[in-house]
């Protein structure tokens, strides 16, 4: 926890209002102000203690914080330095160390994810009882989405029309797992607008789900690198808000490294949506009548900055009203692995955001995230809601460039 | 007689009577000093003191239990600084308000209050603050007020705020002491934000029958400075609404659109900032209020303050208003209770009590025996 | 029996803190240069939870401080290492909303903007707007009077709160209101910073937008420029809703931490915005620009959009964090003098760079004459701190010599009650202290902020200014 990085706050508190712990428990120390004086406790010599632990882990790393911040803390930095600290330090009970460990084998791994996906529908059900054997396995079983049917992508995805440029598609874990459609689509978008995808076979976790929970996650970095170098695209154009963020840290991750960290500063990462907006619209759009509440993934708008690219996008699609939803700076409570292992504030985030996207009274959502649309859709069925149709913004694209006049 | 002061001094007669008790003798000090040395020499032989300005509102509230000596500060009359590009005026608190008004003009500025009474002074108007149309965009005497310097039952000068129009040092005492109808100590000199004269004036005008309700006007974005009520005891209501700034008559005549009707005037209706008659009680209700027969009714329809005459019966009426509404008795006779409630009446007590320990000054004046 | 035991006795667990690193987290606002680390922190979320803790303080004889947001910049809500620190933070909901009565009642810990944001989509909005409007909370703007860039036209909380419930020192829960006949006790608590009691119900104001709204910018070469175009703005008798002046250094800092564009070589930028209804906002620009023209400005933008306006008053609203990325470490000074006195306080301050070698980036409104300047250090330097802090106070100093205060809207708090007896005589202060013991004899409320060793409530000094004995 770098010294230099905590003098940076002022203490001004701006950051408060945006920080989803403390919309929900109004505590100095489950705020990012907080955080960083416990920060600085810890470098004065504080040890860790279970307390001090529990506010870090307690925070989402959504990172709203850091665009609240007038000082420019790096917050994002400070917080991720500080997981591997807590995971060095801080012992944690054997109930909750067998449960991460579980999570940890199982979701970096798209083919063991592909494994359990046909018991989705029996997780489930089982949900209750999970929950009483550990709260983030009755979160886990809760979460799943239903089953999907999984066709694999082709390898390579030639320009409609007249060829712009070449990308790579990031396929992702949990995306490429449950949420197939979405790379589909992806893949039409960037085809449709003059794009030849590269899609690489045996893509491995980015490392944003270590990365995000303080574990080592050179191992992905350097294997991603490797995969898209040997692919020969210079270019990754990612769908899932969590791993462009972290993909573009990897110059960060790998700092120690002088070579690793000079061919990460050479892969360019790009969200879709930004990378679209750079390129430029040639496809025709089709007109989509209906209403759609955007929702800001906390990894794309925050620790990337893309808020104003989605909806640059929508709103060139004729006949389609975009809805802004309320409080869109605080986190859905999804947060990477945070809904698994903090389930309870996850669950009151998850519902706080699906009330505030239901009063949009919009057909659709669209979302740039997995995680993200699996928090709100499980909150609605939660609440006892009919869940809203959710959609990614590659996959609203895909229905305008194709005039299908409808999302799905 | 209190000559070692050099204050003048002379005797009391049924001229100077508050509220009907005659004091023994009038006291005409001229500077914050002589007040100081008058209250000092009362509080050493333990005299009751109440002090008045142009004696406009000396009936209003309950009558002191005794006054031996009614502390005049009609010598008090001087404007002591005005910077006019600080918009700021600092006077002593005899100086009547139309006086000070001829002075501010001269610059195109305004202390942007409206008093029933213009011979009415500044003291008098914070001591015993009386509703003014313009409070609804302007405030009342206590949002304009910045610094005071008042002396104690015993002698004590002592200044708070200032002569800059932001400024958070300290317990602002120039609001404790609104309000105060003389029962904390003499208010001797006060310094006010001022406001530029507006270009233009513009009121428009409406009968109407009954109570009417401005919720159209204060809805729009026409920005009225005032929305005021005349409803009679008998016959038609009128509502007026003023329009100050160089688009007055622009917006009063949108304001007529609003309204569907109305007329245009370049001067105020008659009633305009007058109280209605005796007795004469104080209403406060941000709804349209329940009006007894016989009662007129005169104030803002924007700030629900009103003045009311011609009801007796405080406790009849007040059964009839919503529980937040506040109806006191100001001057003349009355049955029941004339206070109604005031739930922080215990903390006024204990401030009192701090103030004036031996209860001097404006004894029982105020609710509660205060 | 101690204090821990009755709250403990009030309270679940999870809403009294006692472990120390978590109290560590409280020990400082928004002025992080006064540290002390509660004894206890209770989080109540009713009235009568905060009255059962404060009269378990009364009960025990333990002082106690309120905390909302911790964003105060005078230390108000420093704790005591000797006592209990009510935070008001989970007191944050919007109880009613009445807009015939153009009205809200709300409870402490809600922020000033989420009043606004509860109105304005039909219209209305809560006017005072310090810049932290968005985590400071309406409590704590109660106990400092907050004003805000706009106060110039619509003045500070006190003038936008119609009735408080509050809990006095001794623990009784009491209602006060404009609408009460005798003593305005609502004006003399607000802006009490926390030492005649907890305010736990706030009824507020609320006021129809304006029709228009125009934000205009304008570049000047030099300070002494912008300021007298400032005068002649006043002078034209136009009341702009706000006007704003920052300096060469501090349009340098907002511009590293926001890039929000301001010309570039300019040695002042003016913020004016003008409110109301269209026309009258219409003609009062022109007249603006022009004074502005008159005046030396060489650029001026006028914001045509909500965005463009926001744009403009983020470089504002974000000056004071934003110059950490220009200087290791500055102190906010927060002073006023009488608007027609800027130039020679200015020019003192300039005097006072030079002769301590200290630089100060100048932020203000302009309009009232409350400057903030902003006194810039490097804490590794030695020396450094103290002659920063030694031109902070000369700053204050000029203030106080040209009529003005030491304060504006910060409020005096633990850091300013040493000034105070430079602003005010012994019996001002002691005419004050009354107010402190009729409300809180016992002391227990904010201790140690505001005045300077007070003295106790039993010793009520008596002036004889007349001569003793037979006088008539």
């Amino acid at each position: 926890m770098d010294p230099e990085l905590i003098k940076d706050c002022v203490h001004c508190g701006f950051c408060l209002p945006t920080c989803p712990t403390y919309v929900l428990w109004g505590e100095e120390m489950d705020s990012p102000r907080g955080r960083i004086h416990l920060m600085a406790q810890h470098n004065e010599g504080v040890e860790m203690s279970p307390e001090m632990a529990g506010h870090f882990d307690a925070c989402l790393g959504c990172m709203a914080c850091v665009t609240a911040c007038p000082s420019g803390v790096q917050y994002d930095r400070l917080i991720e330095h500080t997981r591997p600290v807590v995971e060095r330090e801080h012992t944690r009970e054997p109930r909750d160390r067998a449960v991460r460990a579980l999570v940890f084998a199982l979701f970096p791994y798209p083919r063991r994810l592909r494994l359990v996906k046909p018991f989705t529908r029996l997780n489930r059900r089982l949900a209750p009882f999970l929950e009483r054997v550990h709260p983030t396995l009755g979160a886990l079983a809760e979460l799943t989405p239903p089953r999907s049917r999984t066709r694999p992508l082709p390898a390579l995805v030639r320009a409609r029309g007249r060829r712009r440029a070449r990308v790579g598609l990031l396929t992702g874990c949990v995306q490429g797992a449950f949420f197939p459609d979405v790379n589909r689509a992806t893949a039409r978008v960037l085809a449709l607008e003059g794009c030849d995808v590269v899609i690489p076979r045996g893509q491995g976790c980015c490392g944003a789900l270590s990365l995000h929970s303080g574990y080592d996650a050179r191992r992905f970095a350097k294997k991603t690198i490797e995969t898209f170098e040997k692919a020969g695209v210079g270019t990754v154009v990612v769908n899932a808000a969590g791993c462009g963020s972290s993909m573009k840290d990897y110059a960060d991750v790998l700092a120690d490294d002088p070579d690793w960290r000079l061919r990460a500063s050479r892969l360019k990462v790009r969200d879709l949506a930004e990378y679209l907006v750079e390129l430029g619209p040639v496809a025709e759009r089709h007109p989509l009548p209906m209403t759609v509440a955007y929702h800001d993934a906390c990894h794309l708008a925050h620790a990337q900055g893309v808020r104003a690219q989605p909806r640059e996008l929508l709103g060139e699609i004729p006949d389609l009203k975009v809805r802004e939803i309320s409080e869109s700076a605080i986190c859905c409570g999804s947060a990477g692995t945070y809904n698994l292992f903090q389930p309870a504030p996850a669950r009151e985030l998850g519902e706080r955001k699906a009330a505030r996207v239901e009063e949009t009274g919009a057909d659709l959502l669209v979302s740039a995230n997995p995680g993200c649309t699996m928090q709100i859709t499980t909150a609605m069925r939660r609440l006892g809601r009919p869940p809203i149709p959710v959609a990614h913004t590659a996959q609203v694209l895909d229905a305008s460039l194709r005039g299908l006049g409808t999302v799905r | 007689m209190l000559g070692h002061t050099r204050v003048t001094i002379r005797d009391g007669g049924p001229a100077d009577a508050v509220g009907g008790v005659v004091p023994r003798w009038v006291a005409l000090p001229e500077s914050v000093e002589e007040i100081s040395v008058v209250l000092g020499a009362c509080a050493d032989a333990g005299l009751a003191v109440t002090p008045a300005g142009a004696r406009t509102k000396l009936g209003w509230a309950a009558p002191p239990e005794r006054v031996d000596v009614l502390l005049d500060l009609s010598a008090m009359h001087e404007v002591l600084e005005h910077v006019a590009g600080d918009l700021v005026v600092r006077v002593q608190a005899g100086i009547p308000l139309a006086r000070l008004a001829e002075v501010l003009a001269g610059a195109g500025q305004e202390l942007a209050l409206d008093v029933p009474f213009p011979e009415a002074t500044i003291g008098g108007t914070l001591a015993a603050p009386s509703p003014g149309p313009r409070a609804y965009r302007y405030g009342n005497a206590r949002d304009l007020l910045i610094g005071v310097t008042v002396v104690l039952a015993d002698g004590t000068i002592a200044r708070a705020g200032g002569k800059v129009v932001k400024n958070v040092a300290g317990y602002d005492l120039g609001k404790l002491f609104t309000g105060s109808y003389g029962t904390l100590g003499v208010i001797a000199e006060a310094t006010f934000r001022l406001h530029p004269l507006p270009a233009d004036r513009r009121w428009l005008t409406f009968e109407c029958e009954g109570w009417e309700d401005a919720g159209a006007l204060l809805r729009s974005q026409l920005e009225p400075s005032a929305v005021e009520i005349d409803h009679p005891a008998e016959g038609l209501s009128m509502v007026a609404a003023l329009f100050e700034g160089s688009a007055a008559r622009d917006r009063a005549e949108a304001a007529r659109e609003v309204l569907g009707g109305g007329e245009l005037r370049a001067d105020p209706p008659s009633w305009w900032g007058r109280p209605p008659g005796s007795p004469l009680a104080s209403l406060r209700c941000r709804v349209a209020p329940h009006v007894p027969e016989g009662v007129s009714v005169r104030g803002s329809l924007a700030t629900g303050v009103y003045l009311a005459s011609g009801a007796t019966d405080l406790d009849a009426w007040r059964s009839r208003l919503p529980g937040d509404a506040r109806l006191v008795g100001l001057a003349g006779e009355f049955t029941g209770d004339r206070w109604g409630p005031i739930p922080s009446l215990p903390l006024t007590r204990r401030v009192k009590e701090r103030f004036d320990p031996d209860r001097r000054m404006s004894p029982g004046r105020l609710a509660g025996g205060v | 029996m101690t204090v821990f035991d009755r709250l403990e006795a009030v309270f679940p667990p999870d809403r009294v803190i006692t472990d120390p690193v978590r109290l560590r987290t409280y020990e400082c606002d928004g002025l992080t240069y006064h540290r002390a680390t509660p004894m206890v922190v209770v989080l109540p979320e009713t009235a009568e939870e905060v009255a059962a803790v404060v009269r378990a303080c009364a009960e025990f004889g333990v002082p106690f401080v309120a905390r909302g947001s911790g964003t105060g910049l005078s230390g108000g809500a420093l704790p005591r290492s000797d006592g209990v620190l009510i935070v008001t933070s989970r007191m944050r909901r919007i109880l009613s909303v009445d807009l015939d009565r153009r009205q809200a009642v709300v409870e402490p810990g809600v922020t000033n903007l989420a009043i606004t944001e509860a109105v304005r989509d039909r219209g209305y909005y809560y006017a005072p707007d310090p810049s932290s409007q968005q985590i400071c909370s309406i409590g704590g703007n109660v106990a400092e009077n907050s004003g805000g860039a706009h106060c110039l036209k619509y003045g500070f909380t006190v003038n936008h709160v119609q009735a408080l419930e509050i809990v006095t020192p001794d623990g009784e829960i009491v209602e006060i209101s404009e609408d009460d006949f005798g003593y305005d006790l609502l004006g003399a608590f607000v802006g009490s910073e926390g030492t005649l009691g907890i305010a736990t119900k706030i009824t507020v104001r609320l006021m129809r937008a304006p029709e228009s709204v125009t934000t205009l910018l304008a570049a000047f070469e030099t300070i002494e420029a912008g300021g007298q175009a400032v005068s002649s703005i006043v002078g034209a008798g136009i009341l702009p809703a706000a006007i704003e002046m920052m300096d060469a250094l501090a349009i340098e800092a907002a511009e590293a931490a926001v890039a929000c564009g301001y010309p570039a070589d300019a040695g002042a930028v003016l913020i004016v915005e003008l409110d109301g209804p269209a026309p009258e906002v219409e003609s009062q620009l022109a007249e603006v620009i022009a004074i502005c023209v008159a005046t030396g400005s060489f650029e001026q933008r006028v914001a045509a959009s909500a965005d463009e306006r926001a744009k403009i008053w983020k470089g504002r609203k974000s000056a004071f964090a934003a110059v950490g990325r220009i200087s290791p470490a500055y102190i906010v000074q927060d002073g006023v003098v009488p608007r027609t006195c800027l130039g020679e306080v200015l020019a003192g301050i300039d005097a006072l760079q030079d002769e301590f070698g200290i630089r100060v980036a100048n932020v203000f409104h302009a309009g009232d004459g409350n400057l903030h300047p902003l006194v810039l250090f490097d804490d590794t330097a030695p020396g450094e701190g103290e002659r920063a802090e030694v031109v902070s106070g000369r700053i204050l100093d000029l203030c106080i010599l040209h009529g003005g205060s030491i304060t504006g809207e910060h409020g005096v708090g633990v850091d300013k009650a040493r000034y105070m007896p430079r602003m005010f005589t012994d019996a001002d202060l002691d005419t004050m202290q009354r107010v402190r013991c009729a409300f809180d004899p016992g002391g227990r409320s904010n201790p140690g902020k505001v005045f300077p060793t007070p003295r106790l409530c039993g010793e009520v000094p008596r002036v004889r200014k007349g001569s003793p004995g037979e006088i008539f």
